[in-house]
């Protein structure tokens, strides 16, 4: 959270995590290599620099795609929430095999002449105008241009120097980028083929995104149909005995942020759904140890008045409750981040 | 409080079943990592029998001549005179004296080779007499032709990048066109065969200056005619011949 920083906050589920990562990409890079090189019939052997090339740009392509996958599988299943804490690692890792592609396609593809490499790659096909014959050279550093941008600032020290939205449009860049890889690969690779690998790769992986990115807006908006219509400026959460401890459950209202009620014990708090960090759903979190945890990334909130315990210092928008016949009722309107508000009892109830 | 596990990345004490679930798809997500590479690994194209022995040097003799791209007329590889062309370890041309053409010479380097196209990247070249002036021989009209596939840096094709046709290879095609590095030319689905490249000229059998750049590594139809020389075959076509697809 946001009282200090330090490069890495490691733990013992970070280590494990990006024990995996870098095994997964070591076996993604020692099968594309032993394929490549074990697999080409004999007196074939490709150049190694361009089997390493190859196999960097797959490898980068696979982890962007999988990174995507991440966000909308946590919206479907909270099993996926453990790959969405530590993701930007995946991203940073991404970023940097992406770099080590691109450095060894400018060494090899435009090095090795009179003509300075950066000029050959941007001049040696000047066929904008054509989407056949389209330079898609340019793609990728586009893409990597805004995957580095993304790397930099990947840093928590960057969400809370931009603030949240800032940085969190900033990081949807990550969909431009994807986009630019999908025509990159599409219009490189997969045109000089005659399989159908490279074309399966890009245009499977991005349907895999797209689709899953659709099942969990479908879902979302699912639940926002069920919004809940105002009545004296009251909206109604439904019945308090049917909120889990601990847990709680969303109202939408027909504007703003969604709300998340909450209940612990016997009182109930209601809250600003979005967490302050980089937008997690609060309400599919718990309330543990007296506070709200995102599920997301594990940011805190004191359900009383959405304030982070110290020494943190994010605030959430907290609402009004009143609980009519077991039912818990939310005032629509906000009060300021960090305000605190009492809890509804339950026991009011009767 | 809801018993079910709750998942917080910073919390060390991640509950057990959370745990082992965890390190489970830790390591299936790897391992299907490895077997995805696997997958994409082996599905590379096959560049073809191209070679680029930089360890082994070699030294050959014959008679040097300039036009339509530099080149050793030798019969140091049997089967009598074969043009072995001759170029340095990057994507220009080299020059050589005047005094070192159109007579017996010695050439140093090593051996680009793709079937019984030859090329050497120069070390060094000097006079040597043995060898005598090595003639090409009469030149044969095989006819007029229409081909559709791709023009070729024939140094990269031969073997000094495996692959070195398609699209991905544009760019280093252009810089060695642009280098004055000879061109080839391929019949589409051919590319990756040893005999399929002729050497690509214009209708008055001479290289080609920067105005085929544009052209090259793209798919184009062309119409010229067949020559064989010194049992290379050379496709000679004018530039207004070559129509992109």
């Amino acid at each position: 959270m946001a009282a200090s920083f330090s490069l890495v906050g490691w733990n013992r589920f970070k280590r494990s995590y990006d024990f995996a990562l870098i095994l997964g990409v070591a076996l993604f890079f020692a099968a594309h290599l032993a394929a490549g090189f074990l697999g080409a019939p004999a007196g074939q052997a490709p150049s190694e620099l361009q089997v390493v090339i190859r196999a960097s740009g797959a490898a980068a392509f696979s982890l962007l795609t999988f990174i995507l996958c991440i966000g909308p599988m946590a919206r479907l299943t909270p099993r996926a929430l453990p790959l969405l804490y530590n993701r930007r690692h995946l991203g940073v890792t991404c970023f940097l095999i992406a770099l080590v592609h691109a450095a060894l396609v400018l060494l090899w593809y435009h090095g090795f002449s009179q003509v300075n490499a950066f000029i050959s790659l941007l001049t040696s096909n000047p066929r904008y105008g054509s989407f056949g014959g389209f330079p898609f050279e340019s793609l990728g550093l586009a893409a990597l241009l805004i995957l580095f941008v993304m790397a930099a600032t990947s840093h928590d020290f960057w969400n809370a120097v931009l603030g949240p939205r800032l940085w969190k449009a900033l990081h949807m860049g990550v969909y431009a980028a994807y986009g630019l890889l999908v025509a990159h690969v599409m219009l490189g690779a997969a045109q000089g083929e005659t399989g159908l690998a490279q074309a399966a790769l890009a245009g499977g992986s991005a349907l895999l995104v797209a689709g899953l990115h659709i099942a969990a807006g479908r879902r979302e908006a699912a639940r926002d149909a069920a919004e809940t219509e105002p009545a004296d400026g009251w909206l109604n959460a439904g019945l308090a005995a049917d909120i889990a401890d601990g847990r709680a459950v969303i109202v939408v209202p027909p504007e703003g942020e969604r709300i998340a009620v909450f209940r612990d014990g016997a009182k109930v708090y209601a809250v600003a759904n979005a967490c302050r960090h980089q937008g997690g759903p609060l309400g599919e979190g718990r309330i543990l140890d007296g506070c709200i945890v995102c599920p997301w990334h594990g940011f805190q909130y004191r359900p009383e008045d959405g304030c982070s315990p110290p020494p943190f210092t994010e605030k959430i928008q907290t609402y009004r409750t009143r609980i009519t016949g077991g039912r818990v009722f939310v005032e629509a309107a906000p009060q300021p981040p960090g305000t605190a508000i009492a809890p509804s009892l339950i026991e009011e109830a009767g | 409080m809801a018993d079910d596990p709750f998942f917080v990345g910073w919390q060390d004490n991640v509950p057990k079943l959370s745990r082992r679930k965890v390190l489970l798809a830790g390591a299936g997500l790897a391992l299907g990592a490895g077997a995805l590479g696997l997958g994409l690994g082996n599905q590379a194209p096959a560049p073809g029998p191209g070679v680029w022995d930089q360890g082994r040097k070699l030294a050959m003799t014959g008679t040097i001549y300039p036009e339509p791209y530099l080149h050793l007329l030798t019969e140091d590889l049997g089967g009598g005179p074969r043009p072995v062309f001759l170029v340095g370890q990057g994507k220009d041309r080299i020059t050589v004296r005047p005094a070192l053409t159109f007579t017996g010479a010695a050439v140093t380097g090593t051996m680009i080779e793709r079937g019984e196209h030859a090329m050497m990247a120069v070390d060094d070249i000097y006079a040597d007499p043995a060898p005598g002036r090595v003639m090409p021989g009469p030149e044969t009209d095989l006819g007029e032709v229409v081909m559709t596939g791709e023009i070729l840096d024939a140094k990269c094709w031969f073997g000094a990048m495996r692959p070195g046709h398609g699209k991905t290879h544009k760019a280093c095609a252009s810089l060695c066109a642009r280098g004055g590095l000879p061109l080839a030319f391929c019949e589409t689905g051919r590319c990756g065969e040893g005999k399929a490249a002729l050497l690509f000229l214009d209708a008055r059998g001479r290289a080609f200056g920067p105005e085929i750049i544009p052209l090259v590594a793209d798919p184009v139809i062309i119409r010229g005619r067949i020559f064989e020389v010194a049992g290379l075959r050379q496709v000679r076509v004018a530039l207004g011949d070559v129509v992109r697809l």
